[in-house]
């Protein structure tokens, strides 16, 4: 496995994403879907390690990365100006991908995978909107995270039996999403941890967070780098892994 | 009065339409208190049921069991639902049926979120059925539902669309999910081919009667009996049956360009409803629904002989001449 064929296996998937998710009147409102890399790396990455994707196993690595796009456009949707043309096509830009995955699935009758996947958004549904729930602690919330950055994921890799690769798979992500939280923070900007204690009332003020935030990830990069040494892995995997983490 | 005109109509699948309405219920239990909170609200909310009617009496020319059929029965009453919920935010309503909506108990997160678990959970529930077909065909519906709301979008204040352009727009808006209600029901029960070709077919004909009825009741009836403004629609931009047919009308287009530039003033509205409401716009797009109910009426003819058909028959009337 070398660097050249791990970024070839990203563009790959990505472009047939935006392949299935082509809509003229979408794409010239509301733009091309967001497509994470580390996402992409992910939802591939067991395959990478193994055996290569066939097309059927191809095309359900499209659809959690078209249901992924999905969620994430909806992150999109404003509180204000919510009768723009960009706001209403962004709410339905998201419906169109979520339909869009189901119709993928249904034509390659993987009912197993849309059943997982299902149950996937609900749970990660059920982790968003904990935002605007209270009293909740910073473990709470960071496992908020690593529900909405792993769960279809974790699903996709149960009904491929790649299930030793979970723990790995979420480590890594939640680390990634942690250090972009951090980031966003120590830009003077709110991610979804200072808002969720915001909106929670608790006093923790942006400098406790940047210091709290810092110790969370030391500690999960330290568990994850244990994980990578106990896990057999190709070397230029564990590299790409190293290089998403330190963004 | 028209609530429980239905009732009646429901009355042979009575005990099977509460099963649906508790499995809906128990399907959108949640981990989460706001998730719960607004699904509750939703069902509170009613609403006819049209779509699991449709699906429990189609199937009733196959092998009928409502253990299975709550399969599909239930998914399409909450894809139904979700698309409402999302309606909402696209349309920054703040009421329906009356009630507040989810975006304005909350805001527009949270009726995303909202959105999302249940069309989760709609799925999750029919991945009980193995057959392919049916998830092909509800796949299909799902994605043609929201290209018909973005036709919507598109085709908002154009003036210049034909007649055409708008059936189109409410079919996928509309009559694709009563069509598939039918067909799904019938396929899930096993009916045969000839009886799934013609009820789905009186289902897209049923669907289009009922669209422009709703469309002519935007104008017709009561702020109260619509739980809105009346010519809501229009002030929306979206371009319904009876504007088309008058928006030739000298006395129309004063309204019309002002529903475009700065939005019409309350008078103006009354004034706006008092011309549509007095010209044969109404009349005529009465008409239209009236021969799409004589196509639905002739395809519950061709369906073999079973004492549905009366039931068929009824509901398509019932949809079609209701008054709000």
């Amino acid at each position: 496995m070398s660097a050249t064929s791990i970024t070839q296996a990203i563009n790959t998937l990505q472009s047939n994403i935006l392949q299935h998710v082509h809509h003229r009147a979408l794409l010239q409102n509301v733009g091309q879907p967001t497509l994470q890399q580390e996402q992409l790396f992910f939802i591939q990455f067991p395959f990478l390690n193994e055996t290569p994707m066939n097309d059927e196993q191809m095309k359900s690595a499209v659809a959690v990365g078209v249901v992924h796009a999905s969620l994430l456009e909806h992150e999109n949707v404003k509180e204000t100006e919510s009768t723009s043309k960009q706001q209403q096509l962004t709410v339905l830009s998201g419906d169109y991908y979520s339909g869009r995955y189901y119709q993928i699935l249904a034509h390659t009758g993987n009912i197993a995978l849309i059943q997982k996947l299902s149950q996937g958004i609900v749970e990660r549904c059920e982790h968003q909107v904990r935002i605007y729930e209270q009293s909740h602690t910073l473990e709470d919330w960071i496992d908020s995270l690593t529900v909405i950055e792993s769960k279809l994921i974790e699903q996709f890799y149960v009904v491929y039996n790649f299930t030793t690769y979970i723990e790995l798979m979420k480590q890594s992500l939640t680390v990634i999403r942690l250090q972009k939280e951090l980031n966003t923070l120590q830009q003077g900007q709110s991610g979804f941890l200072y808002k969720a204690f915001l909106l929670d009332g608790q006093a923790f003020s942006r400098d406790a967070l940047i210091e709290a935030l810092q110790q969370q990830i030391q500690q999960r990069n330290e568990q994850l780098q244990e994980l990578l040494n106990n896990t057999k892995i190709d070397e230029e995997l564990k590299q790409t892994i190293a290089q998403l983490i330190a963004i | 009065m028209e609530k429980m005109k239905l009732k009646m109509l429901y009355a042979d699948i009575k005990s099977d339409i509460e099963i649906i309405e508790n499995e809906l219920e128990q399907a959108l239990n949640s981990s989460s208190h706001i998730l719960n909170n607004a699904s509750i609200y939703l069902l509170q909310g009613g609403g006819k049921r049209i779509r699991p009617v449709f699906v429990l009496l189609s199937a009733k020319f196959g092998d009928y069991n409502i253990e299975r059929m709550k399969n599909i029965a239930v998914p399409l009453e909450l894809i139904h639902m979700g698309s409402l919920v999302h309606d909402d935010v696209i349309d920054d309503s703040d009421m329906r049926r009356g009630r507040e909506t989810v975006k304005s108990q909350y805001n527009n997160r949270v009726a995303m979120y909202t959105g999302n678990f249940i069309f989760g959970k709609a799925l999750q529930y029919v991945t009980d059925i193995e057959d392919p077909r049916v998830h092909r065909i509800l796949a299909e519906t799902m994605v043609e539902l929201v290209n018909g709301e973005v036709i919507q979008i598109e085709d908002k204040f154009r003036l210049d669309q034909h007649l055409k352009d708008y059936f189109r727009r409410i079919k996928r808006k509309t009559a694709l999910l009563i069509e598939s209600s039918c067909e799904l029901g019938a396929v899930v029960s096993g009916a045969d081919e000839k009886t799934i070709r013609h009820l789905k077919r009186y289902g897209y004909f049923v669907g289009m009667s009922f669209q422009i009825v709703d469309d002519i009741l935007d104008f017709t009836a009561t702020d109260k009996q619509l739980g809105k403004p009346a010519g809501s629609d229009l002030l929306q931009g979206n371009v319904t049956l009876p504007i088309l047919l008058m928006k030739d009308d000298p006395m129309l287009a004063p309204y019309l360009e002002k529903v475009a530039s700065h939005g019409l003033t309350e008078q103006e509205r009354l004034e706006m409803l008092a011309l549509v409401r007095k010209s044969t716009a109404i009349k005529e797009a009465t008409k239209i629904s009236n021969l799409y109910l004589q196509k639905a009426l002739r395809e519950v003819e061709a369906l073999p002989n079973h004492p549905m058909k009366k039931k068929l028959r009824d509901i398509a009337l019932y949809m079609g001449k209701r008054k709000s």
